[in-house]
């Protein structure tokens, strides 16, 4: 049988539609708006079967779509570029969270405690580029390498990124803790 | 394979190890250091938790059935267009 040479939609659905979760819940992220994230996933979409022809069948079909999410994003859907980031990561307390669980709190009770809304409220409150790799990792599961191809940047920079992510988020879920009551702020914190 | 790792090379590899994105030899390293090491241990549990808690958190969102309908209806108008 010859390969079809038109994009195909059947392969294209079996291929695409099962991401559209995924598409959607970055696009969330990125965009912080229900309607816009709604409309990016969609242009999204008519991007990829538009394109169809690009993709190489058995590579990883969700990181290819998250790539032309993200492409269509930065294009289109954000007012100005992004800003490198100069963040003092000693000036929050990225352990803080991590000692306050391990003394006070050996169960991890305090996870559970944690609702919905309050966890992705820290996400959406990283920096975007942090924010990014963040969810395509952490979140969608995306290895390294799919996340440096899809950002254009180097694998080093994403684990960089990740890393300062994930302790900008504790330092975040930490005041939230201490705010509601769950664990008691260290004294000397500052110190 | 060199010295057993110490702590602060624990520390440093620990999202690395966790994402399983070292080499095997490293990884081996790692995890003989966090058997053997209760602090890194509990550090490493407790990074653990946290991304399932985000990821479990996160994955709960999911595309409206309004939206997948109408790209499913674009996808077809598109389809009989070409």
């Amino acid at each position: 049988m010859a390969e079809p040479s038109a994009p195909s939609v059947r392969s294209f659905d079996d291929e695409a539609l099962p991401h559209l979760d995924a598409l959607y819940r970055v696009a969330l992220r990125l965009t912080g708006d229900p309607a816009q994230a709604e409309d990016l996933v969609q242009d999204t979409m008519l991007k990829a079967y538009r394109s169809w022809r690009q993709y190489r069948p058995g590579t990883n079909a969700k990181g290819w779509l998250l790539t032309i999410l993200r492409n269509t994003f930065i294009n289109s859907y954000r007012r100005r570029k992004l800003e490198p980031v100069a963040m003092d990561l000693e000036a929050v307390e990225p352990h803080a969270l991590y000692r306050a669980v391990a003394t006070a709190d050996p169960e991890g009770s305090f996870f559970g405690q944690l609702v919905d809304e309050k966890v992705l409220e820290a996400v959406d409150a990283l920096p975007p580029e942090f924010r990014e790799v963040l969810v395509l990792s952490d979140v969608e599961g995306l290895r390294y390498a799919e996340i440096a191809e899809a950002l254009e940047v180097p694998v080093g920079t994403v684990k960089s990124r990740l890393f300062r992510a994930r302790r900008l988020l504790q330092a975040r879920l930490y005041e939230y803790a201490v705010e509601m009551g769950y664990i008691k702020p260290r004294e000397g914190a500052h110190g | 394979m060199g010295d057993p790792i110490d702590c602060r090379e624990a520390k440093e590899r620990l999202t690395d190890y966790l994402k399983q994105e070292l080499t095997a030899e490293l990884a081996v390293e790692v995890h003989e250091h966090l058997v053997r090491c209760r602090s890194c241990f509990g550090r490493a549990k407790f990074e653990e938790t946290l991304v399932q808690l985000l990821e479990a958190r996160a994955r709960r969102v999911t595309c409206p059935d309004a939206l997948r309908e109408r790209i499913c209806a674009l996808l077809r108008a598109e389809a009989e267009r070409s």
